[in-house]
């Protein structure tokens, strides 16, 4: 049984259609890469699997059931959070509530101790857990803000743009990060990112968000030139440089819409000034 | 009448209940205030309260039901018009000065205005009777008790909202209920230092707080703490010096901050030669 389905789904917000007719699925144990033009509907999809945003039409099925909203077996990582910059949290609170952040009144589990550490074991965030979030560095936020998502060890693990803003080191070490949690805890990973090149290692399926249409399937059959310029509707070329980074030449309206930015003639999917676009944009 | 006399009197007794009670309510809050960044808000909730007080005194009923009536309408009104427009700033800042327009008039209307209209403004602790303490005492634990109860969806939705929603959180009733909180409890400290010093207990203790530690519930306590130290304290000087009690309360939260702010910074410089 597969973790996650969508059959013939599509999405309205305010009467404007975000993507239609959606239909994949998400094995367990599997790590998915959701790509795409800012503002194309990626963070919509894991709102629509958080049960937030309802379907106009089609199919949902989380474990088998309708989406329902603090469903524990779904770990998300937000991608903006003002824990970051709280100067009273430190990372082990913030882990804490993701144990126990939702619970009205008085009460105190008494395994909360133990399976925050294990969270912060896990992601490696033990030794600077009892800091504050904003005088640690971005990657060992993401750091804790994995272990958060993670504390329940959920079945399904959504991550909203868990490398941006980050330097290439720091990204490489989510990556293994998130790797690790799929190897450990066998659950299921949708990663939204802007850049397929860092999450190209681990990933075994894309899913490409644009112009309201959603294409899936592996890596080859995605990101291949005939399935984007069919999804863009104009020629795109894809050149795969000799340690197999893939550069996607012909998107560069689509991309640098609506803020330009510099002059570059290629975006490759691994390109850092595309980071810093998305950064300006979300500050 | 000596000073031992003076404190014993019932009407500093009144007021040393009464301002032990919003204190520890009005630190407890201004830790979320602060938390939230929702100062702006504290403090237009405030000034529409003095539209209300000052109705009340014109319809010669007692200020404080003018303050709840206005200050929770204030709150709800923020609270679905902020989060609804997604442009919290200027409603509220529409919301302010709508009030403080009523109050004006309201002021006027009223003939013998000069006296309430300065104890709406500074606060009036020295002339509190036994009923509005049991009031004012009743409001602030209502105050407490809720935020013991809901301070972990509060804080997770304060520091991670979207998170929070994601685990069936809902983010608007979480607002209402903070700024509802939140409007009793500027209700309450208005009694003691005013619709213009209400930030003296609101915020400066808060702000000390989260200076000096980097633990949510050490905070939350310190900053009661630092609310219930200036308050005492403030009522202490205020009745053995003389001068307006919310002038003293004023004063010392504010130098709480800043001797935070000092100590903070004097930490950091430590460290900092530690690790070079």
């Amino acid at each position: 049984m597969s973790v996650l389905s969508l059959a013939g789904a599509s999405v309205s917000l305010g009467g404007r259609v975000i993507w239609r007719d959606a239909s994949f699925s998400v094995a367990r144990g599997t790590i998915t890469a959701v790509l795409g033009p800012n503002g194309s509907g990626k963070s919509t999809l894991l709102n629509v699997i958080l049960g937030l945003i309802e379907l106009s039409e089609g199919e949902l099925e989380v474990f088998g059931e309708p989406a329902h909203r603090g469903n524990r077996r779904v770990g998300f990582m937000a991608q903006t959070r003002s824990a970051d910059a709280t100067t009273t949290l430190t990372g082990r609170d913030y882990v804490g509530l993701g144990f126990d952040g939702p619970r009205f009144g008085w009460g105190r589990d008494r395994s909360k101790g133990e399976v925050v550490a294990r969270a912060l074991a896990l992601t490696g965030t033990t030794s600077f857990a009892d800091r504050p979030m904003h005088s640690l560095s971005g990657g060992q936020r993401q750091r804790v803000a994995l272990a958060h998502a993670s504390v329940f060890k959920p079945d399904l693990l959504l991550l909203d743009e868990p490398l941006a803003a980050l330097d290439l080191a720091a990204q490489a070490e989510i990556v293994d990060l998130i790797n690790l949690i799929r190897d450990t805890t066998g659950a299921a990973i949708v990663v939204v990112a802007h850049d397929l090149n860092p999450l190209a290692p681990i990933v075994d399926r894309v899913l490409w968000i644009a112009r309201r249409q959603v294409r899936s399937g592996t890596v080859e059959e995605v990101v291949n030139e005939q399935v984007l310029s069919d999804l863009y509707g104009h020629p795109v070329e894809i050149v795969v440089t000799a340690r197999g980074r893939r550069v996607i030449v012909g998107l560069e309206e689509e991309f640098a819409h609506p803020h330009p930015h510099g002059h570059d003639h290629s975006h490759e999917v691994g390109h850092q000034h595309f980071a810093d676009f998305y950064d300006e944009e979300n500050r | 009448m000596n000073l031992a006399q003076l404190l014993t009197t019932s009407f500093v007794e009144h007021a040393y209940y009464a301002v032990t009670a919003v204190a520890l309510a009005a630190g407890a809050m201004g830790f979320f205030v602060v938390l939230r960044r929702q100062a702006f808000a504290a403090h237009a909730i405030g000034h529409v309260g003095f539209a209300g007080a000052a109705g009340a005194v014109w319809l010669g009923l007692s200020p404080i039901v003018g303050l709840l009536v206005f200050c929770l309408g204030a709150g709800l009104l923020i609270g679905l018009g902020g989060a609804s427009l997604g442009e919290s700033d200027t409603v509220v800042g529409v919301t302010l000065t709508a009030s403080l327009g009523l109050g004006v008039l309201f002021i006027s209307l009223y003939s013998g205005y000069a006296n309430a209209t300065y104890s709406i403004l500074f606060g009036q602790i020295l002339g509190v009777s036994w009923g509005e303490v049991g009031l004012v005492a009743t409001l602030s634990f209502a105050v407490l008790l809720a935020v013991s109860l809901t301070y972990r969806p509060l804080l997770f939705a304060s520091v991670d909202a979207q998170s929070a929603a994601a685990r069936g959180l809902s983010l608007r009733a979480t607002s209402l209920m903070f700024l509802s909180l939140l409007a009793v409890t500027t209700v309450v400290a208005i009694q003691i230092v005013g619709v213009l010093l209400v930030f003296s207990l609101l915020v400066a203790p808060a702000a000390a707080a989260q200076v000096l530690t980097s633990r949510p519930l050490h905070a939350l306590a310190l900053s009661m703490g630092v609310a219930l130290w200036s308050a005492w304290l403030g009522l202490f000087l205020g009745v053995w010096i003389g001068g307006p009690v919310s002038f003293w309360i004023t004063a010392l939260a504010s130098s709480a901050y800043l001797v935070a702010r000092l100590v903070d910074s004097t930490r950091t410089r430590q460290v900092r030669r530690v690790s070079a």
